[in-house]
């Protein structure tokens, strides 16, 4: 007996030792992000700062301009989570309760739209917006995630809604409730806990999305925080006191986003593991 | 009124569906007809497209010095990061179901860097890599090793900014941990009684029973990763001696950098048969290591 509580304390350190590892970079960026450029290129390297430098905030707010890149962000995120949400349970709903034509072509198709390398299709997409003329913008950002919002997200969303028993659509229709209703007040509520997942995985991909920013936007007062850190990170590289405190603003929202909502992404990412 | 009810059925089907067969037809088929007839153009954005035939496969195979860089980069840099990564995820995941002590909080520190955004990762990895201040080196200078240019050799390059994606896999670990749990206590039990040691226990109940898990995500994370874009674009820039030329972030270069989108269209299209190759061989080699349940 006690030779296996050593090996769990023996276990349980070494698993802490790989954990502190891990967070070290959260760690090493937030303490460069108070410490002089002079601290920051000292060798061998400090700890912690000898002075607290909070003044490195406000001098990379200076150029790096965090509540007008969050803003942007937001208005590209937000929608792109609302479009997600919506066009992949109308679909999932069709797949999971209509009978109809071609409906094992249909779903083998949405299906295997999953598979498709994204970035191969980058240039002719682009191409597409140019000719309409909306290539400069968010609506090349936006539009896509109203347009089912992924193979993946319907299929997720179907496998659960073919859980719930027909039972209740049936009495729900004879309330004389309609396919609308019964999607939005009866089958929903009950898979809640997948579409949060499915809400925040979206929002944490919109938010952290690089290429799409890089090909649409141009203009800086457009620009969304990943695109801003890379654009302040190019053309100030020496700088690392105002980088690292811009990296540190960059990350915080969607580390506070995580804990806040931990539960559920834990259960999305196991879902999209396990269940598919 | 039952056909017309069937109708009705018909109708709101596709109307709720609507939006998925748009996206269908716009984000999938209608690109990939495009990148085709892009590909056999000279297209600099400015004036129309002009008909060339295959004139931009015979440069890329024959005339493009990058091409070649851009494959084998792109291929090393998946294998090392599916294979560091799947096992790194699951060594982890095996240690975090024994007994121990904290382990949901443990698992969020594993799965954070998933979701931070990769840009304010790879700017303070790079910094930890750096040659001469970087704090990496100093570990290595402690334990009596010299500095290495991790970002400067065309060696070390591909493997530091893997080591820095599969740090950002932690969901891998979840993943894994959860199907772990899921293996029922009965199977292990039965291998204790017949007098197995943990090793049986591992190789005759847990890796099969996991198997489908292990292969589904081995594939995803393959396509994910041949598609290595941000560390190329926010660290590297590509080089040394575009040894980090990966595949996107060499489309990215020569059609939105160089306008070249015909040739870029090229690129892509074979870069779509080089994912679909790889995805295939995995796939069909999976039979032999494969087991599925009720067999």
């Amino acid at each position: 007996m006690k030779s296996q509580n050593r090996t769990s304390a023996l276990l349980t350190g070494l698993v802490v030792l790989i954990g502190l590892a891990c967070i070290f970079p959260f760690f090493w960026m937030l303490r460069s992000s108070f410490m002089s450029n002079i601290e920051i290129y000292q060798y061998p390297p400090l700890l912690f700062p000898k002075t607290w430098k909070f003044e490195n905030y406000p001098i990379a707010l200076t150029i790096f301009p965090f509540g007008r890149y969050f803003l942007n962000t937001l208005t590209i995120t937000l929608p792109s989570v609302f479009g997600v949400l919506l066009t992949s349970t109308m679909a999932a709903y069709a797949l999971a309760r209509i009978d109809f034509p071609f409906k094992k072509v249909v779903f083998a198709l949405v299906i295997g739209s999953m598979l498709m390398p994204g970035t191969v299709t980058i240039i002719p997409i682009f191409k597409g917006w140019t000719a309409l003329h909306l290539s400069n913008g968010y609506i090349p950002l936006i539009v896509p995630a109203f347009l089912g919002g992924g193979g993946f997200n319907i299929f997720l969303c179907r496998q659960f809604l073919m859980t719930i028993p027909k039972d209740l659509d049936e009495a729900a229709y004879i309330d004389g409730a309609g396919k609308i209703r019964i999607l939005s007040q009866i089958l929903l509520p009950l898979i809640q806990p997948v579409l949060i997942s499915i809400a925040l995985f979206t929002f944490i991909i919109y938010w952290n999305d690089v290429l799409g920013p890089l090909i649409y936007i141009s203009r800086n007062e457009q620009n969304t925080i990943s695109q801003g850190l890379a654009n302040f990170r190019a053309g100030y590289g020496t700088d690392y006191r105002a980088i690292m405190a811009a990296s540190v603003m960059s990350v915080a929202p969607a580390v506070v986003l995580y804990f806040i909502g931990q539960k559920y992404f834990i259960e999305g990412i196991v879902l999209s593991g396990l269940k598919a | 009124m039952k056909t017309s009810g069937r109708r009705n059925d018909t109708l709101a089907a596709y109307l709720f569906l609507a939006p998925a067969i748009l996206g269908l037809i716009f984000y999938t088929f209608l690109p990939i007809f495009g990148v085709v007839g892009m590909s056999l153009t000279e297209w600099s954005g400015l004036q129309p497209p002009t008909f060339i035939g295959l004139q931009n496969f015979k440069e890329i195979f024959t005339d493009d010095m990058f091409f070649p860089y851009s494959v084998t980069s792109t291929l090393y840099f998946a294998l090392f990061t599916v294979i560091v990564g799947t096992l790194y995820a699951f060594v982890m995941a095996m240690l975090l179901n024994q007994k121990i002590k904290g382990r949901g909080m443990l698992r969020s520190v594993f799965f954070l860097p998933y979701i931070v955004p990769s840009i304010g990762a790879a700017i303070v990895w790079a910094w930890m890599y750096e040659g001469n201040f970087g704090v990496i080196n100093y570990g290595l200078n402690l334990i009596g090793l010299d500095k290495v240019k991790w970002l400067g050799e065309e060696l070390t390059a591909t493997p530091a900014l893997g080591v820095m994606t599969v740090w950002s896999f932690g969901n891998f670990i979840v993943i894994y941990l959860a199907g772990l749990q899921g293996i029922p206590r009965a199977y292990l039990e039965a291998v204790e009684i017949d007098g197995g040691n943990a090793w049986h226990k591992f190789r005759n109940v847990t890796l099969p029973l996991l198997s489908p898990v292990i292969l589904f995500n081995v594939l995803m994370s393959i396509i994910v990763n041949l598609q290595v874009f941000v560390p190329a674009y926010s660290i590297t820039r590509g080089g040394p001696n575009s040894s980090t030329l990966y595949m996107v972030y060499y489309v990215f270069r020569t059609g939105f950098q160089l306008n070249r989108f015909g040739y870029a269209s090229a690129v892509s299209l074979i870069f779509f048969a080089f994912i679909a190759v790889v995805t295939a061989a995995i796939y069909s080699t999976s039979r032999k290591w494969m087991f599925f349940e009720g067999e």
